[in-house]
Order: structure tokens, then C-alpha cells, then sequence
């Protein structure tokens, strides 16, 4: 018996009933993940994220040993990643640039910078633009934030929902990526006396705490060696 | 039948990357419960170290200021005005730096809680110097 001949009534068959389920169980899954990113890319209020987030992938694995077509584990970790790791760094360099003034953007962002970056803390507001004042720091604060992470997070969008032209441009912008970790980490390396002098945690503290954001690195062996044509146009 | 259909391997992973990809899901893992903490604790962290709730924030502004620029004068002013000048454009002539193709700012590495004591110190010598 063909899956064809099986018919459910109205010429529903039983792989239009199969991919029905698979889409309403990634739907619920991806509600309960989006709700969380969207907590977690806060930042503070990412401990009310977490379980939402995970409660998602696990309706989303539980799912998949049904038997029903879902997103591949690892590609909806890479995907929400990308979009956490886009918005966390949005969220501070949104506010060096546009609420430099505002006291809560100037005490967290100097008590950073006393604390682990430099930049955010010599001669802090001081450049007509505001904010921080390291060289090179604001451009890469105007390339970044607007260009680079908003492409990221387009991408990261049609990765999610499987789109061919998603899993292309996350290759492009990951690679982006590497090229802003390494223009980065050199103007810090240049300028490391303005970054590093008579901070609390300096050159290890930094790295301690950023390197957790090297998604665009854990992404890219994936995006070459993955089987692209799981990814529909 | 293709690589990518064998039962025990997710959906878009081939055989021969299929120990890379467990390895970048660990790693991808491990990644977001890191940022998810840090993300979390970085802000109640950073105010704390700097003497937050014993100074408020406006203080702990003040403070972090007069040690940038080495001037004991210098006030984060709350609200900023609107349209004023760049907060540090009044107070960049104190600030202490060996200048040059690579400057390096000369104030002090700031402890744990130590703005507090700076805090209190201060108020005890206007305090004495008034008497």
C-alpha cells in the first residue's frame, strides 16, 4: 500500500498528515525558543530565558524521536545563537552609541570598562559622538552594529526556517565574523595600553569573558561540511 | 541511499563529519549557558564591584569620573541636559595621561568595593577641613 492510496479523507494522505504534525510540533517549539531568545538577548533578564529556551528544544527532540520532521538539533543551536549572540552585543554597544548619557548607560558601561575594557572607561564621552573613546572603537561600533549583526541576524532568521539562501548568507556573514574578531582583537593588541592599563581583569579577564561569544568559529566547520540540500530554496 | 539517511546521524550530517559536528554541538552548548550567565550577572556584578547599593548610581558615576580624570571636583550630573556638551568635553583637562602614537592613562586600578572607601574618605577630610 502506497502512502499515495492511503487517504484520510478529502485527499488528505498520510505524508500531507505527517508533515502537518512535523510543522505545528517545530511551530510550538520555536514559540517557546523565540520566546526565550528574546528574554536572553537581554541580557539581564536571561535567567528567565534559559528554561523557556530549553523547554522548546525539548519539545522540539522529543519531536524528532516521534519521528517527525523537525530542524536538526544542532542547526537550531547554531541559529538561536547567532540571533543571542547579535543581540548581546547590541545591547551594549547600543547604548555607547545612542544612550551614552543616560546614567545607567554610563555607569555600566564605565564600570565595564574600569573593570575589563579600557576603552569604555579613558576619557569616556568625551569624542562629540559620545561614548567610548578607544581608537577605532566607534568604528567598529558603526560597522558592526547596524551592517554586520543585522545581516547576522537576517541569516540566522532564514537558517532556522531551513531556507537555502539562509544557510548561504550565514556562511557569508560568519565569515564576517572572523574578520571582526580579527580586526578587533588587533586594534585591542595595538592599543593595549588604552585597553589594558590599570584594569581590574585585564588581557585574561577580557578573553575570559568573551570568548564564549566565538559562535561565528563553532558555526563555520558546520555550515561547510553540512549537507546543503536540507535546505530548500 | 545517501550518508545523510543513516538512522543514527541527525538530518544534514554525513558519516565522515559526524564526530565534528557532535563536538561544535558541545561547543555551541556550552557557548550559550556561558553567555546566558554572564549576560545575566554582568550588570548586578559590575555595579556591585564598584560600591552599588552603599553608593547610588549617580555616586558611583561621580566617583568612576574623579578617578578618570583625577579630580576630585568633577559630578556626574543627573539627568544629563538634552542637548549639552559631551560630559567628558568640562572635565578632560585634569585627566592624567602619558601621551603619544600609543597613550596610557596613568589612574589607578580601581579593587573590590574600594570606590566605597574612596567615597568615604573624601567626605571625612571636606568633613574636617569645614571644622
Amino acid at each position: 500500500m502506497s502512502a499515495a492510496s492511503m487517504r484520510l479523507g478529502g485527499g488528505h494522505t498520510a505524508l500531507d498528515d505527517h508533515d502537518d504534525k512535523s510543522r505545528q510540533a517545530q511551530r510550538r517549539a520555536d514559540t517557546w525558543m523565540i520566546s526565550g531568545a528574546l528574554f536572553l538577548g537581554t541580557a539581564i533578564l536571561g535567567f528567565i530565558g534559559l528554561p523557556l529556551y530549553l523547554r522548546g528544544l525539548s519539545i522540539q527532540s522529543q519531536a524528532e524521536r516521534q519521528g517527525l520532521s523537525v530542524r536538526p538539533v544542532i542547526v537550531t543551536l547554531i541559529g538561536y545563537l547567532v540571533i543571542i549572540d547579535a543581540a548581546l552585543n547590541s545591547f551594549g554597544w547600543a547604548l555607547d552609541m545612542i544612550a551614552h548619557h543616560t546614567l545607567v548607560a554610563r555607569v555600566f558601561l564605565t564600570t565595564w570598562g574600569a573593570m575589563f575594557d579600557g576603552g569604555y572607561f579613558w576619557h569616556y564621552n568625551e569624542l562629540w559622538i559620545g561614548g567610548a573613546t578607544a581608537p577605532g572603537e566607534k568604528s567598529w561600533e558603526i560597522a558592526l552594529l547596524p551592517v554586520v549583526f543585522c545581516m547576522r541576524l537576517a541569516a540566522a532568521i532564514g537558517f532556522l526556517q531551513m531556507k537555502r539562501w539562509g544557510q548561504q548568507w550565514l556562511v557569508v556573514t560568519c565569515w564576517f565574523g572572523v574578520v571582526a574578531w580579527t580586526g578587533y582583537v588587533a586594534n585591542m593588541t595595538i592599543f593595549a595600553d588604552v585597553r589594558y592599563a590599570h584594569v581590574a581583569f585585564p588581557v585574561w579577564g577580557w578573553w575570559l569573558y568573551d570568548i564564549f561569544y566565538i559562535t561565528p568559529f563553532l558555526a563555520i566547520p558546520y555550515l561547510h561540511s553540512v549537507n546543503r540540500e536540507i535546505f530548500s530554496e | 541511499m545517501s550518508p545523510s539517511s543513516t538512522p543514527s546521524l541527525p538530518l544534514g550530517t554525513s558519516p565522515a563529519f559526524a564526530g565534528m559536528h557532535k563536538w561544535l554541538k558541545r561547543g555551541l552548548i556550552v557557548c550559550l549557558t556561558a553567555l546566558v550567565i554572564e549576560g545575566a550577572f554582568t550588570v548586578p556584578f559590575c555595579f556591585i564591584y564598584y560600591g552599588w547599593p552603599t553608593l547610588s548610581l549617580q555616586d558611583v558615576c561621580s566617583e568612576l569620573m574623579r578617578v578618570r580624570y583625577s579630580d576630585d571636583n568633577v559630578v556626574c550630573q543627573y539627568p544629563y541636559p538634552l542637548f549639552g556638551p559631551a560630559e567628558g568635553e568640562l572635565a578632560k583637562k585634569t585627566a592624567q595621561d602619558r601621551w603619544g602614537v600609543l597613550p596610557r592613562p596613568l589612574y589607578k586600578r580601581i579593587g573590590f568595593r574600594e570606590l566605597v572607601t574612596i567615597h568615604n574618605e573624601r567626605l571625612a577630610r571636606q568633613a574636617a577641613s569645614k571644622t
